[in-house]
């Protein structure tokens, strides 16, 4: 376990070198830069600006800094945002990306394991049919649809709930249910598939002979090895959902860190976008180690080496 | 017995008939009164709540670049003088007077008796002119610096070559008195000290905090609002300021400003009664026809215009009767109707309305048959042989459109075809300062309320220019309209110019800008301006206005 640890961590470094390379020269051979404008700036001035930011170096150099820097996740100052250093930019805004994401993550797991398990029980029957259906729908629904949609019924048209903003508990409801219905219908059919292939197996039919309740030989002994497949679609799907979703960040109005790296790239802000990425990749890379781990808890065939 | 889902049917069935009683109809309306967009029930408290667009990018005022930030800057420093709230014409503030020399080139300002910062100093005219000289130094990379470019020495100050603060043109010779020395008379130099830029900052704070002097924390300033909080990505709340000079004027207990930037959410958090202003440029241009008939849809001209920017160090465009056929083929009014819905006006000229005294040169027109002649004197008769030429936008629904409609005009009346590119943001920004495109989608807002703010963009050599013409009489006007004191010749002389522009035609003038924008009917001292500037300083809220809507139950 430990050296399964340790190979793994070793693994993430490179992996980050490599992005990190590549977003740094990809970013540089963008056509642009951050200190283009609508109006000219001043000669001196952008001499000077260029010269803070160390842009007038060579791009080796620059590259080399950046690396150095990069390892104690410093990437200095925001170039959109001067006064802000990239890493109080992300510290800001990822507590609001986490708690958006973790709800909408927790709501899909509350809604869509049991939706599968159901599911999976009452295979072929109505139950399941309309399950299934739910889930098609969920997932066929863009996120733009869907959040917009909702702000017409709950808040133009009923007043109860506001139409964006992060302020107080009724504020997170719209843009948490929004983010979550694509998960919530692609947790559902995940469990289904999973429980089906289980409650075929030779275990569950001992469990059964034994004389146990049915609810417990679900429960307990099927759903166990049902979820495997919700497990590992756990890993990416956290990462994706808790860095921030852009459309439902920006449809909600929601200060997450989706909405900055977006306008980010776009600012051709050098620095935030490679703190950005760079934490991001990281979070991805951390999670789907976390979910290895989870799987020989959940699975004692699966073996770590 | 009921089962699960039928009782969840019951429950939600319930909420949305509570809901519906509480609501209001789609629009609050009176019997036969006016009808608005969305609540209009007044705020609690007199706090003013408003859409800044965007996160601002900075809100201390010599590295402010726009809109959002000027607003956040304006709340909490107060200038010189400041703009009056209907015509923008400049007015005191910090100074209560000033005197300008015969010649035109000494300033001197006289500041009020007993202004104060926040934390208590006073304010001086040291302090002012420390701020102005720290936007000139090039370390503080102030993007607006070449405001200040009609002072003495203020240029080569900037670009380094003067180190010595003393040489540049503004002094304070006592406390209360600033002299501002120009290297040539600028008429519009009065309103300059409107803007943001020159607001004046707390030396001490600064050299104590280094760039975080702004945040609420550490901040002191000296305007009509105190900035108590700030979330990233989300708000500003400013609350009155006590010190301030006027503050027995200032009516609102606070103001809120909203770090939107989906302009569909904003709508609706207008809609909804959470935001109060939707300030110009932030609707969606798809809403405006539908928005037209309430009576809080405000629309009005602004400094702007629109035009299509010819590459002349290309051929075929360095010919100029094949600029002139382009610029003559294009159906401005067709483009402004039916495209933009009348949300823009159709515009042949290079500087806006707006002007005081200033007569616009024989604007360009849509004349499809004078277009062929031009088409065919510059070697092209009927559009045979012309190369395939490109017109580069940057990415955005509206700019395409427009340009497909353009494709089509140019190849009804002219028979020659032409290809749209378009590129995101930085691309297009790139692109379109190194000359690398053909016809380039383009707009200029006005900075100041003066034709020389659109003109002198197109002077040889000008970073704005950004089409590689140069004419020398054109040149010559813009210097001689700089150094003419007698304002109706001045203007006479820039008027000259624009026709000289026009008549080359470098450009093709398409629309001239306009703000719609949605302000509650409760909102008193807000007034369309033509620079889309609006101080907010003396706002109120009005709770006896309209009483439209039975509004029970406030969204905030």
């Amino acid at each position: 376990m430990t050296r399964f640890l340790i190979r793994r961590l070793l693994t993430i470094v490179p992996t980050l070198w490599a992005i990190a390379t590549l977003t740094f020269f990809m970013l540089r051979w963008a056509p642009g830069g951050p200190f283009l404008a609508e109006r000219d700036i001043p000669e001196g001035v952008r001499a000077q600006l260029e010269h803070t930011y160390g842009l007038d170096r060579p791009l080796g150099e620059q590259y080399l800094t950046f690396l150095g820097r990069a390892v104690r996740f410093d990437f200095g100052p925001s170039y959109k945002y001067p006064a802000r250093q990239v890493r109080e930019i992300i510290a800001g805004a990822l507590p609001v990306s986490l708690e958006l994401g973790a709800l909408a993550l927790l709501v899909a797991l509350l809604i869509g394991v049991p939706i599968g398990v159901v599911a999976a029980v009452r295979h072929n029957r109505a139950e399941d049919h309309a399950a299934m259906g739910l889930a098609l729908a969920g997932v066929s629904i863009p996120n733009f649809v869907l959040g917009p949609l909702l702000v017409l019924v709950f808040s133009l048209g009923l007043f109860v709930l506001p139409p964006a903003l992060w302020r107080g508990p009724e504020s997170r409801i719209l843009p948490v249910l929004t983010l979550s219905t694509a998960y919530v219908a692609y947790i559902a059919r995940l469990t289904r598939a999973g429980m089906l292939e289980v409650l075929r197996q030779d275990f569950v039919r001992t469990a059964r002979a034994k004389g146990l309740p049915e609810h417990q030989v679900v429960m307990r002994h099927a759903m166990r090895l049902g979820i495997l497949p919700v497990v590992s679609y756990l890993g990416p799907a956290a990462a994706r959902i808790l860095m921030g979703s852009v459309v439902v960040e920006s449809v909600f109005q929601i200060p997450g860190l989706g909405r900055y790296l977006v306008n980010a790239a776009f600012n051709r802000d050098y620095t935030l976008v490679m703190g950005g990425v760079l934490f991001y990749a990281a979070f991805l890379l951390i999670l789907n180690l976390m979910v290895d781990v989870a799987y020989t808890w959940l699975d004692p065939r699966v073996e770590l080496a | 017995m009921i089962s699960a889902a039928g009782r969840l049917a019951i429950v939600l069935l319930a909420v949305c008939a509570a809901g519906c009683a509480r609501s209001r109809s789609e629009d609050a309306q009176l019997a036969g009164g006016p009808a608005y967009f969305g609540d209009v029930t007044p705020p609690e408290h007199d706090v003013f709540t408003f859409n800044l667009g965007a996160e601002p990018e900075s809100f201390d005022p010599a590295l402010a670049t726009g809109q959002p930030d000027g607003r956040v800057c304006r709340l909490m420093f107060e200038g010189l003088t400041q703009p009056d709230p209907r015509t923008l014409e400049t007015r005191p503030a910090q100074a209560y007077r000033w005197d300008v020399s015969a010649d035109g080139l000494t300033y001197t300002f006289h500041l009020r008796p007993g202004l104060t910062w926040t934390d208590g100093h006073p304010v001086t005219a040291e302090d002012f002119r420390w701020s102005w000289i720290r936007v000139l130094r090039p370390e503080t990379g102030s993007r607006y610096a070449n405001l200040l470019g009609s002072v003495v020495n203020a240029t080569a100050f900037t670009n380094g070559e003067l180190t010595d603060e003393r040489q540049v043109g503004i002094a304070a010779p006592d406390d209360s008195t600033l002299v501002v020395r120009l290297a040539a008379p600028t008429a519009y130099f009065l309103d300059l000290t409107q803007f943001y830029t020159l607001l004046p900052v707390p030396r001490w704070t600064i050299e104590q905090h280094g760039n975080r002097w702004t945040q609420p924390a550490n901040v002191v300033s000296n305007g009509p609002f105190v900035l108590r909080t700030w979330r990233q990505n989300d708000r500003f709340e400013f609350t009155k300021n006590p010190r301030f000079w006027n503050a027995a004027a200032v009516r609102l207990a606070g103001v809120v400003g909203l770090s939107l930037d989906d302009q569909n959410a904003a709508t609706n958090l207008y809609k909804a009664g959470v935001i109060d202003w939707q300030p110009g440029g932030y609707l969606p241009s798809t809403f405006i026809p539908s928005l037209r008939r309430y009576a809080d849809f405000v629309h009005s001209g602004y400094q702007g215009v629109y035009f299509y920017g010819f590459n002349v160090t290309r051929k075929p465009l360095d010919n100029l009767w094949v600029r002139r056929a382009l610029s003559y083929a294009i159906d401005r009014d067709a483009i402004a109707t039916d495209l933009l819905k009348k949300s823009r006006d159709p515009w042949g000229n290079m500087t806006p309305t707006g002007f005081p005294g200033y007569q616009h040169p024989e604007p360009v027109r849509f004349d499809p048959e004078l277009a062929r002649q031009y088409l065919a004197r510059g070697g092209f008769p009927g559009g045979r042989g012309f190369p395939k030429l490109s017109i580069l936008i940057s990415t955005s629904e509206d700019l395409r459109r427009m340009a497909e409609a353009v494709q089509a005009m140019w190849k009804r009346e002219l028979g020659i075809d032409v290809t749209i590119t378009n590129q995101e943001w930085g691309s297009y920004m790139q692109a379109t300062k190194s000359l690398q495109f053909d016809i380039v989608s383009r707009s200029w807002i006005g900075d100041y309320l003066d034709p020389n703010t659109f003109l002198s963009c197109f002077v040889t050599g000008d970073g704005n220019n950004r089409t590689g013409w140069s004419n020398p009489g054109y040149d010559q006007r813009l210097r001689a309209a700089a150094a003419e004191l007698e304002p109706a010749r001045r203007l006479a002389t820039l008027s000259e110019a624009e026709a000289i522009l026009l008549d080359e035609s470098p450009v093709a003038p398409i629309y001239h800008m306009a703000t719609n924008e949605l302000i509650k009917p409760y909102v008193r001292g807000l007034y369309p301006t033509p620079l889309n500037v609006h101080p907010l300083t003396y706002l109120w809220i009005d709770r006896g206005a309209p009483a439209g809507a039975t509004a029970s139950h406030q969204v905030r």
